[in-house]
């Protein structure tokens, strides 16, 4: 008698414990509303559901999916990054004006990355040496670099880049995978591996759920907290790197207002923004979602400026729903 | 107030607490660290609800009491943490509760009037637009006082008033007491101190383990009638089988360590093989000499050597290099990680000492079930969130990332705070299994004296920032060491 009902007990438990994760697996929840929207889009629209229109969608992911990926470091260990839309003008201009000046992609590359990285360590620097908060950090940074950009091409945008660089942006394997989407896959396998094979990874973790009680325990808090910011600037500089090889010309303004749809991606992809909670493969499906739905407005014929309306509410809803199921 | 009960997630704090206070009268409130002295004044002033039992007021019943409620009825607290606003100026911070109440405009002139009054009833002369988070503890102390008066007091609590004061300050304030009571305010005062008790007590009330034990007039509460109050059945000192000291060896000594504001002039050996006891009030500084041993906080002046070479511990990393562990006293805070699952806990100080920056699944596998096995950690994985464990294996989860980290000197603060009985025991076998058997060492840090009397070879007791007796277990009792704490416990000379 005793024994069942504490069988019984047990088994109920088990089942609110699977209707909680369930609930919890925002992962899971995400993909299965990005499949839905899909669906229906593809009744709303014939061209959607074309294997051409789905690259395409991850065509138009990839360069704010990858400066996602390295967001998802920063807010899982309990900050932000706002400067990553600026870091990305200033880096790709860094880049651009090497690559004006000797033609070689490679080093336009290696400066553009540089750039970025040394962007984030400043940011690190500040955030975990003088101790000034993520957010009014990377703000200064937000502007700093946006300006620095400007003023080194006097606002003037670079063309004239080769069809060996722009192959970066537009090209194609075996004739259909777009080049910027293989370079999205091959980040976010590395950023998974990194996440939960390495140390490092781990201590993101730990900072982000306790700072105080992994610094306890001898987490070297400001050396993971400058890597972290230097692999958002890093992959910010990388989407800089597509996206002007996509558009032909180096805009030093380009890159603004990125910065909300990476950490709205993040957001939606189950991330906390109170920090040790989340994970990479959501922010990937964040990042289709947002461009689907802004793929799908736009096949629909929806003026173009409703999209900023629609990412707002996206980022609004995804965090409150993450509100109300962590009050239960 | 009567028949108070109280429990909290389960445990009982107060089991039926009667209480009474006269117009005009000053009650002490005594008993030993959580024997429920606050927890029965916060459920007076409406902080905390009650489970059950009746307070009555003036003859009304109040039933349920709310900070707001409690106010009208003229209850007033002063807190010991402050309650007051740092970033406004002395004369907003005492207009506040005006603000809120009355929704209009901010009268200054009015403002500071009433801020001038409430200063000069207590004597107090301080600049009105003085920022309070500038102003020293013992003003901010008086400045508190003074905001609870300006609220017209019927009952004022008070809970350990002068532990920051001076003695000039202290002066002043039990004049105010005095006249407080003239003018009919009855006044409950909770203090360690015995001597000032006399000066301003009408009553004592004893309180142990959440009942009363008894109320007496205040000449006839000497220490040698209240103590034995205070701890009930005398405890036989446990005769332990000490181990004789592994040759002396000092593993960690602390010479003249001071840090401003927190202890002064410290000094301690820890012996390989012995668990040493670090005990005293709340307040005395202990926790704050663990924390500089552990490189949270730096100490001003002073010499910390390990194995008889003088070292500098910056950091918890640098602390962990030399082998020593803490185990902090709020374990929610600042020991877990508590998103993390068990198994991440446990291996995350092995993994900064690890050379490599991979990890190892299996590696972490076998050291998390390990663990979990020999301490006995109750989890229903590996994997489980660690926010979901009891006090008891959250301690224990703790007590694994040290020693799976292969540390030689463990520091507990407060190691069994809130844990149940059953997780104590094992807690005790796990620092004996340690310090004894494995020849290792342990600074045990704890206001509870019957556990420190139990568990430790050496006991240092402190109070009011010193070292200021020494003692062995086996030949001490718990009624001498707490008249240590509280007769060392004076006024910081101001």
């Amino acid at each position: 008698m005793e024994q069942a009902s504490v069988t019984k007990a047990r088994s109920i438990s088990q089942q609110v414990g699977m209707v909680a994760s369930l609930a919890k697996n925002q992962v899971l929840s995400m993909l299965l509303i990005l499949i839905l929207t899909w669906i229906v889009l593809a009744f709303l629209s014939p061209y959607f559901f074309t294997v051409r229109n789905l690259f395409e969608i991850t065509l138009q992911s990839s360069v704010f999916a990858i400066i996602a990926a390295g967001e998802t470091f920063v807010i899982f260990s309990g900050g932000i990054d706002l400067s990553v839309g600026s870091v990305f003008a200033f880096s790709s201009i860094v880049g651009g004006i090497f690559y004006a000046a000797t033609g070689s992609v490679f080093l336009a590359v290696v400066t553009c990355l540089a750039t970025g990285i040394a962007a984030g360590i400043v940011n690190g620097l500040f955030i975990s040496s003088l101790n000034v908060p993520p957010f009014v950090a990377t703000l200064g940074m937000m502007g700093i670099a946006r300006g620095a950009a400007l003023i080194a091409v006097n606002g003037i945008p670079i063309y004239g880049l080769s069809p060996t660089f722009m192959w970066i942006g537009q090209g194609q394997v075996a004739g259909l995978i777009p080049v910027p989407t293989i370079i999205m896959a091959a980040i976010f396998v590395l950023a998974y591996l990194v996440l939960n094979y390495s140390r490092f990874g781990r201590f993101t973790y730990a900072i982000g759920s306790n700072l105080e009680s992994a610094r306890l325990s001898g987490v070297s808090v400001a050396g993971i907290t400058l890597g972290i910011y230097a692999l958002s600037g890093m992959t910010a500089a990388l989407a800089g790197i597509i996206e002007s090889a996509r558009l032909g010309t180096v805009q030093p303004a380009g890159g603004s207002g990125y910065e909300l749809l990476a950490i709205g991606a993040v957001v939606i992809g189950g991330t906390s923004l109170f920090g040790g909670e989340g994970n990479i493969i959501g922010t990937l499906i964040g990042a289709l979602l947002v461009t689907t739905i802004r793929n799908g407005l736009n096949i629909l014929g929806v003026y173009a400026f409703w999209q900023y309306v629609v990412n707002g509410l996206i980022i609004v809803l995804a965090v409150a729903i993450d509100q109300v199921k962590n009050r239960r | 107030m009567e028949g108070i009960t109280k429990s909290f997630l389960g445990v009982p704090v107060l089991k039926g607490v009667d209480f009474d206070l006269k117009r005009g009268e000053a009650h002490v409130l005594i008993g030993e660290n959580g024997a429920g002295k606050s927890t029965l004044m916060k459920i007076l002033s409406g902080a905390y609800s009650r489970d059950s039992g009746t307070i009555v007021v003036d003859g009304a019943k109040l039933a349920t009491l709310t900070p707001r409620t409690a106010e009208d009825a003229g209850i007033i607290s002063i807190y010991q943490n402050f309650h007051l606003f740092p970033h406004l100026s002395v004369a907003e911070n005492l207009a506040i509760s005006r603000f809120a109440r009355e929704r209009k405009l901010i009268r200054w002139k009015e403002t500071f009037a009433r801020a001038k009054e409430a200063l000069a009833r207590i004597d107090f002369g301080i600049d009105l637009r003085a920022k309070v988070g500038d102003l020293p503890v013992a003003q901010k102390q008086m400045l508190e006082i003074a905001l609870a008066l300006s609220k017209n007091a019927k009952i004022l609590i008070m809970d350990e008033p002068t532990a920051a004061l001076s003695s000039r300050e202290t002066e002043t304030l039990f004049k105010t007491i005095a006249d407080l009571k003239k003018s009919g305010v009855g006044v409950i005062y909770i203090s360690h101190r015995l001597e000032e008790i006399k000066q301003i007590g009408d009553r004592v009330t004893v309180l142990r383990d959440g009942v009363t034990v008894g109320t007496l007039p205040v000449s006839a509460a000497d220490p040698s009638t209240v103590i034995p109050m205070m701890i009930g059945r005398e405890l036989q000192p446990t005769a332990r089988d000490l181990a004789a000291r592994d040759g002396g060896r000092r593993v960690l000594e602390l010479r003249n360590l001071s840090c401003p504001g927190s202890f002064r002039d410290v000094s301690l050996t820890l012996f390989q093989g012995e668990v040493l006891g670090l005990t005293g009030l709340v307040g005395a500084g202990k926790t704050e000499v663990a924390q500089v041993l552990f490189g949270v906080r730096q100490a001003a002046e002073g010499e910390i050597l390990m194995d008889g070479k003088e070292v500098s511990i910056d950091s918890p990393r640098t602390a962990n290099r030399f082998g020593l562990g803490y185990l902090p006293e709020d374990r929610d805070a600042r020991g877990l990680c508590l998103n993390m699952g068990v198994q991440e806990n446990i291996t995350l100080v092995s993994l900064t000492q690890q050379a490599h920056g991979f990890l190892d699944p299996r590696w972490e596998r076998r050291m998390a079930e390990k663990a979990v096995s020999s301490l006995n950690i109750r989890t229903p994985s590996l994997a489980q969130q660690v926010k979901y464990l009891s006090g008891g294996n959250k301690q224990k989860v703790m007590f694994a990332k040290w020693l799976s980290a292969r540390c030689r000197v463990l520091i507990l603060d407060e190691p069994t705070f809130g844990i149940d009985a059953g997780a104590r025991a094992e807690i005790y076998s796990l620092i004996d299994d340690f310090a004894h058997a494995q020849k290792k060492a342990v600074l045990f840090i704890s206001s509870d004296i019957d556990e420190v009397l139990a568990v430790t070879d050496r006991i240092h007791v402190m109070a009011g920032g010193k070292l200021i007796a020494q003692a062995s277990p086996r030949e001490t009792t718990k009624q001498e060491i707490l008249r240590m704490c509280m007769q060392g416990t004076r006024n910081r000379e101001g």
